[in-house]
């Protein structure tokens, strides 16, 4: 009898009740946001203190925004995954699971190009506090991301070993947790950092096009 | 096992130095963090001798500058990280799955993997003096002092990347007693009825997952600025000076409380036993301790008063901080009301733990005055502060730590320590302490700034200052003397039995020391004070019925926690022989980062307890 | 053990939502994601903008957390430790962003 990681107090009755793990997930998950928070605090306060260099104008919002919907979706996929195993429905868990990591790789993708995009028009981590912190928080997002497709294909690739089993869901609720979580991040920094960051620069969207433009030329 | 090749076969029965180094029972991790803890506090002792040598006299040249500049950093980081938080940690995992009634912790693996990360992340650290670029920039490494432009050697990447390994070692620890405290406890052991000790260690655990990220993300911010030039403390780009010193602080406020109140519920727990009497206000100290825990998040701003943060929120962060005085000022009535009355005995952690509470309240005012801003305008950054974080830390703190040891020394060992011995060492740590920084309260209101490595003869301050080393020194005779009294004692000291102090915790109800798997029967709790209420409730104890101890299930030995340290570690140390050696810190990283990636694997595929380990007892049956 | 095991699964079944719910959810996110995208391109003050923003992100992330996170219908005590730290979070960042704005001098 094999589980994933399962500790044998974990299969006693803990004093509450509840799983160990999952507890720990929430826990970790609340210390995560302790971490999150501070990025994306430190983003907002250098806002409008860059020297030089392309800023919020540089964001592309329509983008953006299908890629939210790309994690979003990824999300969906994450809890009709979990549904499915929870019913014993193998072929259903693995589809949903494949189809969340690859959802979630889309949205690397889309990082990668956006990354890309930056670079050519000037914006690097090193040319001022916009590129510092906004690629810093973002890119701490996307190892988020890329640990949780890591250990969404590990799932995959252990319920062909028979390691992932209807009884042992909770392998994959905790995974789900951590996966919407990422989620969660994402919303507030789409909201917070791509929509209310860029609204605030209207006129600059602008110039920041014409420069875009004058640069492409 | 299916999936264990040959080599690292599991250990499952090892012997010798293999049975400490695959270790996940929590009592033998324990006693590997408290040995870790003491060999440092010698480490960090001896930088401290290092620079009251250098401060004796004015104009002394003991040491040079630089030297001096990494003696006071590193003994700061040193004993806050290396020594009070782990020894704090020994007794954690010591005492917290005992005083529930658990078998272990949580995660007992994840456990081990904490004392690795610390270790490791230790040596890595103090690594840097073979390199000759120990860590020169002061405890809380300001930035922008700290940026690549002004500190060009690679101390301060040490330093980060120390504190980084360690960081993650002390998270996982937190969880994990997080988890054993809410998860873990016996039947009938409800909060209420918790030892203080583990409350504050629950407390503690509480305040490392919700504060250590912040210092994760600041340092984190401070290596990419040194290693691949992003701005954040960058000024020419535009940054905010403060910046550093605001992340900083909102850990590093938090970070005093999981320094102090372990020892508070120490001595919450040793106060009752040698009193004789109930701990008084048992409801409001643990409230104390959470609310303490909780205003700790919003005080962060009052290490920065000088550095004018507008005068809003220079009043706000300093009535925040003097309302902490109430719950701690709540905290030492309760102490002094459980003596009241009590029939009290003293012997040797008493002493300790009443050293505790005179020296932490003297600390706790000073605390108080530098609360007054206008007060401390005069005293930032003079030795009047250094006297007070030492009143707390040391006086607080390690007092509390140091009666834990003599109190908790019996259950460890099965034997007791000296008392004549005992009583020796808390005379002469009490006046040694009280020599040396009792009289750096004078310096400090004389002028004399921290961390300055030497002063002119007509300062007026040579002859406190040679009082102050020769306090120093006594305190070194006296950790001396403590060394030798436990190294007697565990070949030749009394035999302890269960309970040789007579105390109400449930640690108190097995042999000493505890067998491995702690509770042959998991015990049913039906009062806070278990071993008292049940004297005097039954006329004998009822007889223990045969347990066999096969068919008690403890989770097997496991190579994985010092693996993946190993792993985790080296890639921190990649990161060093990358900056002289791209190519070699490339392999370097790739191979140690594939060494912790495997190690996660096979954690995470191996059962807690083995396979065999498991069958043979379903034989058995 | 097993039987144990059961029990803990089939309240989980219970008290989970079903696919469809999920969907559903999924569809509001989307729409909301949307909402928020137009308003981005019309034409508001930026105090409006914001606020309608920071409401409709707050909305999208008490659904996740409610629904495909189980908050709603799990213990109480995983709510617990996640909207704790959440809580001292905010408070600090609000608190550091006034601190480096000069509302508070």
């Amino acid at each position: 009898m094999q589980y994933l990681a399962r500790s044998p107090e974990a299969e006693h009755a803990t004093t509450t009740g509840l799983n160990n793990r999952k507890l720990l997930m929430w826990a970790f998950l609340g210390s995560d946001a302790m971490f999150f928070g501070p990025l994306i605090a430190t983003h907002l306060i250098y806002r409008t203190e860059s020297l030089q260099g392309p800023i919020e104008e540089i964001l592309n919002i329509p983008v953006t925004t299908i890629s939210t919907f790309v994690l979003l979706m990824s999300s969906l996929a994450m809890v009709l995954a979990l549904a499915g195993i929870q019913q014993g429905k193998m072929g259903t868990f693995r589809f949903w699971t494949a189809m969340t990591a690859l959802l979630g790789m889309v949205f690397i993708g889309f990082q990668m190009v956006e990354f890309t995009e930056f670079a050519k028009h000037g914006l690097t981590p090193r040319t001022n506090l916009f590129g510092s912190t906004f690629l810093t928080l973002t890119g701490f997002h996307g190892a988020h991301v890329t640990v949780g497709i890591i250990w969404l294909w590990s799932l995959f690739f252990a319920s062909f070993r028979g390691k992932v089993k209807q009884e042992n869901s909770l392998d994959v609720e905790i995974a789900g947790l951590y996966w919407h979580f990422v989620d969660i991040v994402w919303i507030v920094i789409f909201g917070v950092i791509y929509l209310v960051g860029a609204f605030g620069v209207e006129d600059r969207v602008l110039e920041g096009a014409h420069a875009l433009a004058g640069l492409g030329g | 096992m299916a999936t264990n090749i040959a080599i690292l076969r599991r250990p499952l029965d090892p012997t010798g130095a293999w049975a400490w180094i695959t270790t996940v029972d929590h009592k033998k991790i324990g006693v590997l963090y408290g040995l870790t803890a003491f060999a440092f506090f010698i480490l960090g002792g001896v930088e401290a001798l290092v620079m009251r040598l250098q401060l004796a006299q004015a104009d002394l040249n003991v040491v040079s500058a630089a030297t001096f500049n990494q003696m006071f950093t590193m003994h700061g980081t040193t004993m806050i990280f290396m020594v009070v938080m782990p020894a704090g940690a020994a007794f954690f995992n010591f005492l917290v799955p005992l005083q529930i009634g658990a078998r272990d912790v949580a995660f007992p693996r994840l456990n081990a993997l904490s004392y690795w990360l610390f270790l490791f992340g230790s040596i890595l650290m103090n690594f840097s003096f073979f390199t000759g670029s120990a860590p020169d920039m002061g405890w809380f490494a300001y930035a922008p002092l700290t940026a690549a432009n002004f500190s060009t050697s690679s101390s301060v990447d040490y330093w980060i990347l120390g504190l980084q390994v360690m960081g993650v070692g002390t998270l996982a620890a937190g969880f994990n007693f997080v988890i054993t405290i809410i998860n873990m406890r016996a039947p009938g052991m409800t909060l209420m009825r918790m030892p203080v000790f583990t409350w504050m260690t629950l407390i503690v655990s509480f305040l490392i997952i919700f504060a250590f990220p912040v210092i994760t993300v600041a340092i984190t911010l401070l290596l990419f600025d040194r290693m691949f030039g992003t701005n954040f403390y960058d000024i020419t780009a535009g940054a905010d000076p403060l910046l550093w010193q605001h992340l900083f602080w909102v850990f590093g406020h938090p970070e005093v409380y999981i320094l102090i109140l372990p020892s508070m519920g120490i001595v919450s727990d040793i106060l009752p036993t040698f009193s004789r009497k109930p701990l008084f206000g048992y409801v409001t100290i643990v409230l104390a301790g959470a609310v303490i825990a909780f205003l700790g998040f919003g005080v962060w701003a009052h290490h920065m008063f000088t550095v004018g943060m507008g005068r809003w929120a220079t009043s706000a962060f300093a009535v925040a901080t003097m309302a902490i005085a109430v719950p701690t000022g709540v905290k030492v009535f309760n102490w002094l009301g459980t003596m009241y009355g009590g029939s009290i005995q003293f012997r040797t952690p008493m002493l300790f733990a009443l050293g505790f509470i005179s020296l932490f309240m003297l600390g706790g005012l000073s605390g108080v005055m530098h609360a007054v801003v206008p007060v401390d305008l005069h005293q930032q950054d003079t030795y009047f502060v250094v006297a007070h974080f030492h009143y707390v830390l040391f006086g607080g703190s390690i007092f509390g730590l140091t009666a834990a040891t003599y109190y908790w020394f019996p259950k460890i060992t099965g034997r007791m320590m000296s008392e004549s011995i005992g009583k020796t060492h808390f005379a002469l740590m009490f006046v040694g302490f009280n020599l040396t920084f009792f009289p750096m309260h004078f310096l400090g209101v004389l002028g004399m700034p921290r961390r300055i490595y030497t002063y002119a003869p007509d300062m007026g301050w040579s002859g406190t200052n040679m009082a102050v080393t020769i306090g120093a020194f006594v305190i070194a005779v006296s950790i001396a003397v403590f060394l030798y009294n436990m190294v007697r004692s565990a070949r030749v000291g009394q035999p302890a039995g269960a309970n040789p102090w007579g105390a109400a915790t449930l640690e108190w109800s097995i042999e000493s020391p505890p067998h491995h798997y702690n509770f042959a029967i998991v015990p049913t709790i039906r009062s806070q004070h278990p071993l008292w209420d049940e004297e005097a409730n039954t006329v004998e104890p009822p007889p223990l019925p045969y347990v066999d101890e096969s068919s008690i299930h403890m989770p097997s030995p496991s190579y994985w926690p010092l693996l993946l340290a190993m792993g985790v570690t080296l890639v921190a140390g990649s990161l060093l022989v990358w900056q002289a050696h791209a190519i070699a810190g490339l392999t370097m990283g790739a191979a140690s980062g594939a060494l912790a990636l495997i190690s996660v694997y096979r954690w995470v595929f191996e059962p807690a307890v083995a396979t065999e380990v498991a069958e043979g007892a379903a034989a058995h049956h | 053990m097993a039987a144990q095991h059961d029990l803990h699964h089939e309240e989980h079944t219970e008290k989970h939502p079903s696919p469809r719910r999920y969907i559903q959810i999924a569809v509001v996110l989307c729409v909301v994601t949307l909402i928020e995208f137009l308003i981005f391109y019309g034409n508001w003050d930026s105090a409006t903008m914001t606020g309608i923003i920071l409401l409709l992100s707050g909305l999208k992330f008490l659904l996740v957390v409610g629904y495909y996170m189980h908050l709603k219908f799990d213990n109480w005590r995983f709510s617990a430790f996640f909207f704790f730290p959440f809580i001292i979070m905010i408070s600090i960042m609000v608190a550091l962003m006034a601190l480096f704005s000069n509302l508070t001098r």
